[in-house]
């Protein structure tokens, strides 16, 4: 110790930030030559970014994987636009954005599809090749995997509202006095547009007429001051196992299974029997596309990781990876479906899922989502 | 450099030199800040000019540095544009955190200074542990705390009454939120304060006959004050910029401005709004802290006078 003085200390730490300065450009001019056998890195929803899934694959390949987390679409195709596309090397997104705006934009490249199709033969009977939302808008091109997916609408507490009434009564229920300050709004605004629309009887996916906006804008405000809450996924389960409230939109599969599979079958995603969306049907449903990134320096492994998920007990683990629990298109194969058990498959609702995805079209995008989710916004504002 | 050379004489010229090379380098302690100011800069200015820039970014691109409108500052300031709602919930309620906590925090600094005696160290400890317990969790325990059948409710239940009150999801627990948050940032700097009066003083007045209103009104507030005004300051720049009070007790039941930036950052993906509301409200609290630093005398604040 007695060795060590103030001037020596000082003068070493300037020879080592001396030293990293001069090395800086040589270590990152090197990160930027060198295969990048050893490292994938994966924008995700989350769910993938869980150990149970990327420990496995990471002791098998002995590579350095990197997963991070978002909860909305556009912020993560926005990453790329602003130029992490050298970054990442998977992302993980709802369906549309693959072939309607990611595969354009040149920000996915496509998978070689003679080594990936014959995965979507294995999958539940909707998703046989060409399944439509993995596949480009010519039809060509293999844009992305599916896997996760789900019916997408409200969620009762059976106990209050009967899932007869429910399913029967639909987006009116949010247009019902009676249930003003007895429901919560999940915070996931996307969602909350095609919501808004549906409840004031328009279809989300087109553009809209000036008197629709004006009537999305009225029930807009409505339906946010009548919320007793926003916010997000563990505070609306929380919110209804406590009693605080009896329904909440945006909701489902993905949202209430923890709730569920922690001794609550009681609270329920709903699809509505009918609605104003094409073919009169009343839900959304969503179906995650996995795609690999345009980074000129593509790990190999983004592909083997892609491969690793479609094996039976990867892709279960993928359904019940941790905070949120979904059916995974791999359960059309028999060694991965009898790997859920009962109890996985009532937490997913696996009784009524194939009627609910029938009364659902699939996530869109909606052409004017920026002016109605100003819109919303300003109604929102206007709850205090 | 050459003529001043040639002036002096041969044998003094290395000596010369030097004497010249120190007067244009920069002192000791500047080279050794070097690195650290070197940090700041990237770390500290980069981010805000970026977000200035952004600011003046055409609405809802990315194009950054190549682009330059007022649009967006344009847009906050259009009356029918709402985000004023926001702007005023924040101040408002970071006033009323001030405004709530200087009533609060006094008594308990006072305490602190010349009541508690030996155990001051340990009451200091109870208010300062929270800080070791990330806020959002101690929020989500306030949430079970009083959420229906939770511990408040269910105990007043299981004991005969007829249940807690329905204050979650309300503006009000939001308030309470924020003064829960930020009561060590206003005891602490108020403690400092109130522990430079002199005690000799509060005894000399005494001994003149003052009363206990007069010394409190002439000698501990007035002396004390720098150290209620940087707590006061503190809470202010804090709470108004709070969002996780009125995300998880509030229910969202109102909308803070920090939020609404959120938003235009995440859903809206308009980072040029985003950046502009930031500027805006960067400006305001600037201009706020200079107004009061200004008033206010560090030297004695710190005891060095």
């Amino acid at each position: 110790m007695s060795g060590i003085s103030r001037r020596s200390l000082l003068k070493g730490m300037g020879t080592g930030l001396g030293a990293l300065a001069a090395a800086g450009p040589f270590l990152s001019a090197n990160k930027a030559f060198a295969a990048r056998e050893k490292e994938l890195n994966i924008l995700c929803w989350e769910g993938y970014n869980s150990a149970q899934v990327l420990d496995p694959f990471r002791s098998k390949t002995g590579a350095t994987v990197k997963a991070e987390s978002l909860t909305n679409d556009p912020t993560m195709i926005n990453r790329l636009r602003a130029g992490e596309i050298n970054t990442w090397d998977l992302i993980n997104v709802n369906n549309p954005w693959a072939r309607k705006v990611m595969l354009p934009e040149k920000l996915i490249k496509p998978l070689p599809k003679a080594e990936f199709e014959p995965f979507f033969d294995k999958m539940l009977p909707e998703f046989k090749a060409p399944y439509k939302w993995a596949m480009s808008d010519d039809g060509k091109e293999l844009v992305g995997m599916a896997q996760r997916f789900g019916p997408y609408s409200f969620v009762v507490n059976t106990d209050k509202i009967s899932r007869k009434t429910a399913e029967d009564t639909g987006w009116d229920l949010f247009n019902d006095p009676a249930l003003a300050g007895k429901y919560g709004i999940l915070e996931s605004d996307d969602w909350n547009v095609f919501n808004i629309f549906i409840i004031a009887g328009i279809d989300p996916f087109k553009s809209h007429t000036p008197e629709e906006f004006a009537k999305f804008e009225e029930t807009a405000k409505r339906v946010f001051k009548g919320a007793k809450l926003i916010g997000d996924i563990a505070s609306m389960n929380q919110a209804l196992i406590s009693g605080e409230i009896d329904l909440h939109m945006t909701g489902g599969t993905y949202s209430v299974s923890p709730a569920r599979a922690d001794g609550h079958p009681n609270l329920r995603g709903i699809t509505p029997l009918r609605g104003p969306l094409p073919g009169g049907k009343g839900g959304i449903a969503w179906i995650e596309i996995t795609s690999t990134v345009n980074n000129p320096n593509l790990s190999p492994l983004a592909l083997e990781f892609l491969k690793y998920v479609q094996a039976p007990d990867v892709a279960h683990t993928v359904a019940f990876a941790e905070g949120t629990f979904n059916p995974v298109a791999q359960m059309g194969t028999k060694a991965c479906f009898d790997l859920f058990t009962k109890d996985e498959l009532d937490a997913i609702q696996w009784d009524s899922l194939q009627e609910e995805m029938d009364r659902s079209v699939h996530y869109d995008i909606v052409p004017d989502y920026d002016k109605a989710l100003d819109i919303m916004n300003g109604a929102k504002r206007l709850r205090g | 450099m050459a003529s001043l050379a040639a002036a002096s004489p041969a044998a003094h010229a290395p000596e010369g030199t030097r004497a010249l090379r120190q007067q244009h380098m920069l002192s000791l302690g500047a080279r050794c800040a070097l690195p650290v100011a070197a940090l700041l800069g990237v770390g500290f200015l980069a981010p805000l000019v970026a977000i200035l820039a952004y600011a003046f970014a055409t609405p809802r691109s990315f194009d950054v540095f190549t682009s330059f409108t007022l649009e967006n500052f344009a847009g906050l300031f259009d009356p029918a544009n709402t985000v004023w709602v926001s702007f005023v919930w924040s101040c408002g309620f970071a006033l009323l955190t001030v405004a709530i906590l200087a009533v609060i925090a006094y008594p308990i600094a006072y305490g602190l200074n010349a009541v508690f005696g030996r155990w001051s160290g340990l009451i200091s400890v109870f208010f300062v542990f929270p800080l070791f317990v990330s806020e959002n969790v101690r929020l989500y325990g306030w949430v079970l705390f009083l959420i229906k059948n939770g511990v408040l409710d269910g105990s007043l239940k299981w004991l005969g009454f007829s249940g807690g009150p329905e204050v979650l999801y309300t503006p009000g627990i939001t308030l309470f939120g924020m003064v829960y948050t930020y009561l060590p940032f206003m005891l602490f700097p108020m403690t400092l304060g109130l522990a430079l009066v002199p005690r000799d003083l509060v005894d000399a007045a005494r001994d003149l006959g003052a009363g206990r209103l007069f010394i409190w009104r002439e000698i501990e507030l007035p002396l004390a004050m720098p150290g209620i005004m940087i707590g006061m300051l503190l809470t202010f720049v804090l709470a108004i910029g709070a969002t996780a009070e009125a995300k998880i007790l509030g229910g969202q039941s109102i909308i803070v401005i920090s939020h609404d930036i959120e938003i235009a950052f995440t859903y809206s993906q308009n980072w040029p709004l985003g950046s502009a509301m930031s500027v805006v409200v960067t400006l305001f609290i600037g201009a706020l802290t200079l107004f009061a630093l200004s008033k206010l005398d560090l030297d004695r604040m710190l005891g060095r006078r």
